[in-house]
């Protein structure tokens, strides 16, 4: 796993300030959410993913951009959580500050 | 908590982008990941010993195909692969090598090359037997065919260590292990080179055996050839021992009185039996001849040249097969010398005088009988004497001053008759010839040491008309 992280530590920084980047935007984003239904489908399908990802059962190649995807992927939740938090946390400040 | 929760349904947005840069890392990172994991593999297997190996990464997946050499040594290997940095999983392709039954190595030689079949336990002692096969044949072109197997003998590169140091004496040949059997066949480079084999695998690997040792020694050659131009006669080839050595080189300067000795000898064993007394034969009969050539090798003696005159090649060829100790075998090719333009008697008797200056008609001791060693002289005065047929030649004999003057008397008349005996079986008319004996009566040199008495035991040839 280190190997990995050190190996694509660019492509895992990308995706950890596309994250930042949209959970900075998705505190004040005022577009249409996720309904919770779909959340929780989706939540399920990632876990069957990871599953699929830890069980090795995907060959090759497809196998290789499967974990790619999840490790991307995994950074990106990273990015978007501390991206909100740090937004929301911002934006309060200021509003107590007003 | 709940906040992330409210704020996480607004980030589908950028999965947009995220699926881009997927897809970017995918087509970037792929083949110099799938490259530096076939490396890492590589080296993770660096330690382990294997054949054919081969290594093909698919993402994150090895296929590793190769040949171990034991059971231990395979699981270890994929074990390795499994453990390098980054590999998911281990396609294992690797299989063990097959046992060949029974193990056989060859090394076989010929005029040009030395070539090495068979097989070897591992490739570090193919390697290993190659290199040695290079510095024990320096020089020599060193072919390898050998391919790989399990089920070597111990002590299995040991043993063809000293065997490849075996190969190194051989002219041409071929050395087999079977197991722990060991065969040699071929022919030694040297003498000496077959007993110097047969030492050297009596310290061969506890467990191994010859099962048979055909190594033939070359054969054992001895040369003479008689230059008349040059004059001299070039001894080359091999001696029994130094005593030896002395006794032919001694034999050879007795029996080609006017030619110079040039002693190419080396002393080597190996020689056949009745060595000595064959070569002896054989050089008294070269002595005969005006130019020729003699080989002995092994039991064989080869004699090519030419007689000084008919009869002389008629003996030559019967005496030497009457003479060569049993078991030995000639093949005189002797042929006869166009004779010789005659001469008036002056120059006849400056020939005669030549001849009995350099060389002397030896006897045996207080006897009349003629010592072989003197065939070769008498044979260049028969010559000349047939040379000059008018003339008539006076036998004379002469002895030194030891013993009885009346003995002395006789056996100086019985040598000079036994000469003249000697010309007319040649096939000169008797007539020509008349002898003389004068004893001690006249010396030519004091007879109060050997070199005097030397000089005053002889025979002399005077040319009367």
């Amino acid at each position: 796993m280190a190997y990995l992280a050190i190996f694509l530590w660019g492509w895992l920084f990308g995706a950890f300030l596309l994250g930042f980047g949209m959970g900075w935007i998705a505190v004040v984003y005022r577009g249409k959410p996720v309904p919770k239904v779909w959340i929780q489908r989706l939540s399920v399908l990632a876990v069957v993913i990871v599953g699929v990802a830890v069980a090795r059962v995907v060959p090759g190649r497809f196998g290789y951009w499967l974990d790619l995807g999840l490790a991307l992927f995994g950074f990106y939740l990273v990015g978007c959580s501390i991206g909100s938090w740090l937004r929301d946390w911002v934006v309060s400040r200021h509003v107590r500050a007003g | 908590m709940h906040g992330l929760f409210r704020w996480s349904s607004k980030w589908w947005p950028g999965l947009i982008p995220f699926a881009i840069l997927w897809v970017l890392a995918a087509w970037v990172s792929t083949v110099p990941l799938e490259a530096e994991l076939a490396a890492n593999s590589g080296t993770a297997l660096k330690s382990t010993v294997l054949d054919k190996t081969q290594i093909s990464v698919a993402g994150r997946d090895v296929s590793f195909a190769a040949l171990a050499f034991s059971e231990e040594g395979r699981r270890s290997a994929v074990a390795s692969v499994e453990a390098a940095p980054g590999v998911r999983l281990v396609n294992d392709g690797t299989r063990l090598v097959a046992e060949a039954k029974p193990f056989v190595w060859v090394a076989e030689r010929d005029n040009v090359r030395v070539t090495l079949w068979g097989t070897a336990p591992l490739p570090a002692s193919k390697a290993r037997i190659v290199e040695a096969a290079r510095a024990a044949l320096n020089g020599t072109e060193v072919v390898d065919r050998m391919g790989l197997a399990r089920g070597a003998p111990a002590r299995f590169d040991a043993a063809t260590l000293l065997l490849l140091d075996q190969v190194a004496k051989l002219k041409d040949g071929k050395i087999i292990v079977q197991d722990t059997a060991i065969s040699l066949a071929g022919m030694a480079r040297e003498l000496g080179g077959r007993e110097a084999i047969a030492a050297a695998l009596k310290n061969l690997p506890e467990g191994f055996s010859v099962a048979a040792n055909d190594v033939k020694a070359p054969p054992y050659v001895f040369q003479a050839n008689k230059d008349p131009v040059a004059v001299t006669l070039t001894l080359s080839g091999y001696v029994p021992d130094n005593n030896v050595h002395a006794a032919l080189v001694a034999t050879a300067g007795r029996k080609f009185a006017n030619e110079k000795i040039v002693d190419n000898l080396k002393a080597s064993i190996g020689a056949p039996s009745g060595f000595s007394a064959a070569v002896t034969s054989a050089l008294g009969a070269l002595s005969r001849l005006s130019t020729g050539t003699l080989i002995v090798s092994d039991r064989e003696v080869k004699l090519s040249g030419d007689a000084l005159y008919e009869a002389a090649a008629g003996q030559i060829r019967a005496g030497l097969a009457k003479e060569l100790p049993t078991g030995w075998t000639t093949k005189p090719e002797v042929s006869v010398k166009p004779a010789a333009s005659p001469v008036d008697s002056t120059v006849c008797r400056q020939l005669f005088a030549q001849n009995l200056a350099k060389g002397r008609i030896r006897f045996e001791t207080n006897s009349a009988s003629i010592n072989a060693d003197s065939a070769g002289l008498l044979d260049r005065l028969i010559e000349i004497a047939m040379r000059c047929p008018t003339t008539a030649v006076e036998i004379v004999g002469h002895t030194d001053g030891d013993g009885d003057a009346g003995f002395n008397q006789i056996l100086s008349e019985k040598r000079a008759q036994a000469v003249q005996d000697y010309l007319v079986k040649a096939g000169l008319p008797a007539d020509r010839f008349s002898t003389t004996g004068y004893g001690s009566s006249q010396p030519i040199a004091g007879n109060e040491t050997d070199e005097g008495k030397l000089q005053n035991r002889r025979i002399e040839f005077l040319v009367r008309q």
